[in-house]
């Protein structure tokens, strides 16, 4: 067992660090809420020059071959000053691509996202809120007609390309079948929905969508393999941002408890906030551990996909009783818009609604120990 | 980073697992069950001591004190293995008392006590807690008086656990009534077979028995003493540190009992591991002991790095044990009704386990400081936070 980050780990953090507490003020992070864009070209830009797009792609895409631990160090930077934009969306729809594509479309999409000059996003969540696929495809000889309605796609109004997730038939039978499709394609309707946080979700709508047949990607019969996987790692994802983002209240947080007096005495010296703390502490060092721990089953090809759930589940849980917790201990001041901790407690729900709760996981954890 | 145990590591693990396989008798499981997890009946001292031949019980220790120069990790691996197999796992001498004259004794100390200590043929008993001194451990009061040649020890302890099996006690005791508190307490190694000592039971409400100790004129001889004079508070201190490094292997071994009758087990015509909250319940259990694990063997880790884990010890503390009544509730609420039966009935499951072990994680969260302490220090040592 190795509980610490390599050096070159410790040196990409360190950078990372860095840079995105310079770039992204929670300033930013507020005016990014409420534009409706939630994206700065030229931060993108120099995300990329840092190679941060291409960190996780192999070099024959010009990529820096990192593991998915590197890009979980990665992630937990972003969480930690609240970064907004397509990031996240944009790995996502590369590691599809990664993982499903032929070489044509791997060789097609892959070096575009490296460099940071695509977008891309997966269309995946229907109107029902579910992974129960309505979305349809209809096989018309050369092309395929895509129609339905899909909800909560991250980014969407960004991407150059979407991946949508549809049923399909193939030799006559049903299917699921992943399509990717131009974001400007006629057909296409993306409207950004008001959230929580102010981060992009959107409303996607695919009317008669024209998609040539070469669009479609992975073979027949692997593409729910190819999204089980793709989720389990987004959700370890969310979790490393989780765990990023709980290092910053921790920090909110200990400023207030050490330097607030009140009875005479600076509050962090009173047993009931220190008890608060301890608890903070404790979710916050247990779900790092259980994040890195999916994140390095993930970089070492092993089969991840319970640690992915129990992590999940745990951090889903831990981070939002973490923050509930520091806002016990912050007091009145930390329900103030112009406080930090409320762009933590806002991003602390998005994420754990993302790519399934602690329920939904440990649904999964159930089945995979065979109950 | 790395999740994982080293191919020596999983070699050996391989090897205890086999030896227990073989050696763990009924004999052996019911009588330490009987004593509440410590050894000192018959079969346990036969056991441990075959045990302890390979160098298993402390192969941390160096070679010449009887260990096998391993990592604390190989430790902390047997440990949890011994634990989850249901035998004897609470080692005072082996893995509280031992690791601090390793570190502190006096060179003629350690030959006395360490190698028996490794071959499982002495054991010690925790000595601190007083009936005014309990969290506030400073104010214990059994007082040992210099004599020149040996100290003479008066007083009362309280809920000293394995003092009716063990060999030695590991006492702390008031040397210097005029300094100030925490600076007048010295560590001392006390034969409980010394005149004076008498050992009255007091049963616990899980069954398992701890006992309250008199000292009445006790002589001990001052190479008894263990470091220096009036420095017992630290030694006691760090000591702790190492008692607070709970496996989680006893529940864990629970649990996948549990997890076995919901499976196995029908009601309304479907197992009961169908039952959608049942299965939330469940998961959430194997969740929390996939957590306990990675912070009981972070405790290793950090001690291979030659570092001593400071709040993170309180933190494994704290989260193991609340596990314990965790899974403990967990169990009560999957076997219904079923999980009020003693040990006994032809109707009782899991031979009782269940029962007894939610009577016994009560306790969990109090010995070996209770969870109020373990939060406060993990604030104020793992946050910098201020003492009033
Ligand atoms: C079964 C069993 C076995 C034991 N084995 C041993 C043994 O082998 N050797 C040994 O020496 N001792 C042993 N103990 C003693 C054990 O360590 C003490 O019981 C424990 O430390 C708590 O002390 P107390 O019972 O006096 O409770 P108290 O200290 O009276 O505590 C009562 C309550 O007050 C709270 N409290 C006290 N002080 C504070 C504070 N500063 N801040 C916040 N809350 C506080 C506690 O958290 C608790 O909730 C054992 C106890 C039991 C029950």
């Amino acid at each position: 067992m190795n509980y610490d980050l390599s050096q070159e780990q410790q040196m990409l953090k360190d950078a990372a660090h860095r840079f995105l507490v310079k770039e992204c003020p929670s300033t930013f992070v507020r005016q990014m809420a409420e534009e409706e864009s939630g994206h700065n070209p030229e931060l993108w830009k120099k995300m990329a020059d840092l190679g941060w797009t291409g960190l996780i792609f192999p070099s024959e895409y010009e990529g820096s071959e990192a593991s998915f631990l590197d890009l979980a160090v990665l992630l937990y930077e972003m969480g930690y000053v609240c970064l907004p934009g397509p990031f996240l969306a944009t790995m996502e729809g590369g590691l599809t691509v990664l993982e499903a594509g032929n070489d044509f479309q791997k060789k097609d999409y892959l070096p575009k996202v490296a460099s940071g000059e695509k977008l891309m996003t997966l269309a995946w969540t229907e109107q029902e809120g579910s992974y129960a696929i309505a979305t349809r495809a209809e096989f018309q000889d050369t092309h395929y007609l895509l129609t339905g309605t899909k909800l909560f796609v991250p980014d969407a109004h960004l991407a150059d390309t979407l991946i949508c997730v549809a049923r399909t038939k193939q030799d006559g039978a049903e299917e699921i079948g992943l399509f990717l499709v131009d974001g400007k394609a006629l057909g296409v309707k993306i409207k950004v929905l008001p959230t929580l946080s102010g981060e992009k979700l959107c409303e996607v709508t695919f009317d008669q969508v024209h998609i040539p047949k070469e669009n479609r990607l992975g073979r027949p019969g692997q593409v729910g393999a190819v999204l089980d996987k793709i989720f389990h790692m987004a959700a370890v994802a969310k979790c490393a941002e989780m765990c990023g983002g709980a290092q910053r209240v921790i920090e909110l947080v200990m400023v207030q408890a050490k330097e607030r007096v009140q009875f005479g005495h600076p509050i962090g010296s009173f047993q009931a906030v220190q008890h608060h703390c301890a608890n903070i502490l404790t979710f916050a060092d247990t779900s790092r551990f259980m994040t890195f721990q999916a994140a390095w089953k993930i970089s070492q090809g092993l089969d991840f996909e319970k640690e992915a759930a129990m992590c999940k589940a745990w951090v889903s849980e831990s981070h939002r009783r973490l923050v509930a917790l520091a806002h016990q201990v912050m007091g009145g001041m930390g329900f103030m818009e112009e406080h930090d901790l409320q762009l933590y407690f806002k991003r602390a729900k998005t994420a754990e609604l993302a790519f399934g709760d602690a329920d939904f996981h440990r649904e999964q954890v159930a089945q995979k120990m065979g109950l | 980073m790395d999740f994982d145990f080293t191919k020596e590591e999983k070699e050996l693990i391989a090897e205890v697992r086999a030896f227990i396989d073989k050696e763990a008798t009924p004999e052996l499981l019911a009588e330490t069950r009987q004593l509440g997890l410590i050894y000192g009946g018959p079969e346990g001292r036969k056991f441990i001591k075959k045990f302890a031949s390979h160098g298993w019980l402390t192969p941390n220790w160096p070679k010449e004190y009887g260990g096998l120069g391993t990592s604390e990790m190989v430790t902390y691996l047997i440990r949890e293995e011994m634990a989850y197999s249901g035998l004897p796992c609470i080692f005072v001498g082996a893995h509280m008392a031992g690791p601090a004259i390793l570190r502190i004794g006096s060179p003629e100390m350690k030959k006395e006590f360490l190698t028996p200590l490794a071959k499982g043929e002495i054991e010690f008993a925790l000595g601190y807690t007083e009936p005014q001194a309990g969290s506030d451990l400073v104010a214990m009061k059994v007082r040992a008086d210099d004599q020149g040649d040996h100290f003479l020890v008066n007083g009362q302890k309280t809920f000293n656990t394995h003092c009716h099996v063990a060999d030695y006690h590991w006492l702390a005791a008031r040397t210097d009534p005029e300094a100030p508190k925490h600076k007048g307490i010295s560590m001392m190694i006390v034969d409980l077979k010394s005149p004076g000592i008498t050992i009255r039971p007091l049963i616990t409400m899980a069954g398992w028995r701890t006992n309250e100790v008199y000292y009445d004129n006790v002589k001990v001889p001052k190479k008894n003493l263990v470091g220096e004079i009036n420095k017992g508070f630290y030694y006691m201190m760090s000591a702790l540190d190492f008692e607070r490094m709970a496996p989680p292997g006893v529940y864990r071994n629970l649990f996948d009992e549990i997890v076995h009758y919901a499976k196995s087990t029908q009601a309304g015509g479907k197992p009961l591991s169908q039952n959608p909250l049942i299965r939330q319940k469940l998961a959430q259990m194997a969740i929390e002991l996939d957590v306990a694990r990675l912070l009981y063997y972070q405790l290793a880790y950090i001690l291979d790095k030659g570092s001593i884990p400071n709040y993170q010890s309180s933190m494994e503390k704290l989260f193991v044990t609340e596990l314990s009544q965790h899974i403990t509730e967990t169990g009560m609420e999957v076997l219904g009704l079923y999980g009020l039966l003693k040990e006994g009935s032809e109707w009782t499951p899991l031979a009782g386990k269940v029962e007894h072990f939610h009577r016994w994680s009560v306790v969990e969260t109090i010995y070996a400081g209770t969870s109020e302490i373990q939060r406060s220090i993990i604030a104020q040592r793992g946050l910098g936070l201020p003492r009033q």
